[in-house]
């Protein structure tokens, strides 16, 4: 298929990790963080890091939309999802991340109507199919899934749909990179910038990672060669002294995002002061609620929930893996008690979370990385 | 995914991916689509139009 097979194929694969080798300098070792979880998933489902110098190592980011939903808000979810006369909808995914008392698979099973869906369409379908009943979608992800919703919020408004509305908990990318940037934790070479939700924002919201931070940074797409070559052009930047946005993805990214996209969101949402993160804590302006226009159908203030924040469990070590500190084998649960059939922590839920992609695809520890 | 109908009344498109799953997609973000076109969707939108030929 077109766009997919010259971007897998092995060949060219392979001179490309001889033109990263070629651009490495020797004694010096490289950290490279992928943004998106999409990257981080590609990157073991392929091997892309087995193609890597042992001096390049590729460092997970907070990219992964589920993976960074706090405990808190899973209750927020399941207290809405009790409520009389309630559907609640939300993707796949959400129904496995733990709550503090649960998950919403569990108040599915204690007879709540929760229903996965594909997309906030579906949601909608399932408002207009069942006029008596409350629907609510569950709204999660980046810049990426948030004109979905805003769309699907646009579409119920016109079409007069009552019965339908939204628990917001939709993110942005740029305040949580900002947080690692500024936090003293981690020391990173670049950036392998995320590919889709660039094609809503476009590759110049990260300018002020050269900027202030002194970092390239590449926006990537998700096949093995996208990344190889967003990685071998990162390295160039390092070895030639420069240090920039560049967009390797240009077939699907235009340099000033989907303004038609940008234009819906500033109609439907608008930055909320604060929102707490998975791990991370709480960062100013980095998520999405709905815009006053938008209030009637914010399923918040149709209902009261109950707003807590909890403690992530002792033993997780999600915020770590989020940031970046350590890797995923090295979290105390991984693989024995945490796993994907039982995830203790979100990363292990999603595909794109860090945890899930070394557990699928045998990364167990550094030794059979070496391997 | 390649656009294969655009007959819906509601303003969405029918579109198919390599494996042969198909979607209604709401196209309001990447302007006037036809049958053919290769879109990339995400939760069901169209974000981003790859090319008039795209699939094979």
């Amino acid at each position: 298929m077109k766009f997919v097979d010259e971007f897998r194929d092995a060949e060219l694969a392979q001179a490309m990790a001889g033109e990263i080798l070629n651009a490495v300098e020797p004694g010096r070792h490289y950290k490279l963080m992928e943004v998106c979880g999409g990257h981080t998933h590609s990157i073991y489902k392929y091997g892309v890091d087995d193609l890597l110098p042992a001096n390049v190592e590729l460092v997970h980011g907070p990219g992964c939309p589920v993976c960074v939903i706090p405990m808190g808000r899973v209750d927020d979810g399941i207290a809405l999802a009790h409520e009389p006369n309630v559907i609640f909808t939300c993707f796949g995914d959400m129904l496995r991340v733990p709550g503090s008392e649960g998950t919403l698979q569990d108040a599915k099973a204690q007879g709540a109507d929760v229903r996965m869906v594909y997309s906030p369409l579906d949601a909608l379908r399932i408002a207009r199919e069942n006029p008596e009943r409350e629907v609510v979608f569950f709204a999660i992800g980046f810049e990426t899934t948030a004109p979905s919703t805003a769309l699907t919020l646009k579409r119920a408004k016109a079409e007069g749909i009552s019965n339908f509305s939204c628990m917001c908990s939709h993110v942005t990318i740029v305040p949580p990179l900002r947080a690692l940037l500024d936090s003293p934790d981690l020391r990173l070479d670049g950036f392998i910038g995320p590919g889709h939700v660039s094609t809503v924002v476009g590759a110049r919201p990260f300018e002020f990672i050269p900027a202030d931070y002194g970092k390239p940074l590449v926006v990537a797409g998700f096949e093995p060669l996208d990344l190889l070559q967003a990685i071998r052009m990162i390295l160039h930047q390092l070895k030639d002294g420069r240090c920039e946005v560049e967009n390797q993805y240009k077939r699907v990214v235009p340099y000033e995002g989907n303004l038609a996209a940008l234009k819906v969101l500033s109609e439907v949402f608008e930055l909320r002061p604060h929102f707490e993160w998975r791990g991370l804590g709480f960062i100013s302006q980095s998520a999405l609620k709905l815009s006053e226009a938008y209030a009637d159908m914010d399923a918040e203030l149709r209902w009261t929930v109950p707003g807590v924040r909890v403690a992530d469990p002792k033993a997780c070590q999600c915020g770590e893996v989020l940031k970046g500190v350590i890797k995923p084998y090295e979290c105390k649960v991984f693989g024995t008690a945490c796993t994907p059939e039982r995830p203790i922590g979100t990363c292990m839920v999603s595909p794109e979370g860090a945890c899930a992609a070394y557990y699928n695809y045998g990364r167990f520890s550094r030794e059979e990385l070496a391997v | 995914m390649r656009v294969v109908s655009l007959d819906e009344a509601d303003g969405l498109v029918q579109c198919t991916d390599a494996e042969g799953a198909t979607e209604l997609v709401d196209p309001a973000l990447v302007g006037h689509v036809v049958a053919g076109d290769a879109v990339l969707v995400h939760a069901g939108v169209a974000l981003a139009r790859l090319a008039p030929e795209a699939v094979a």
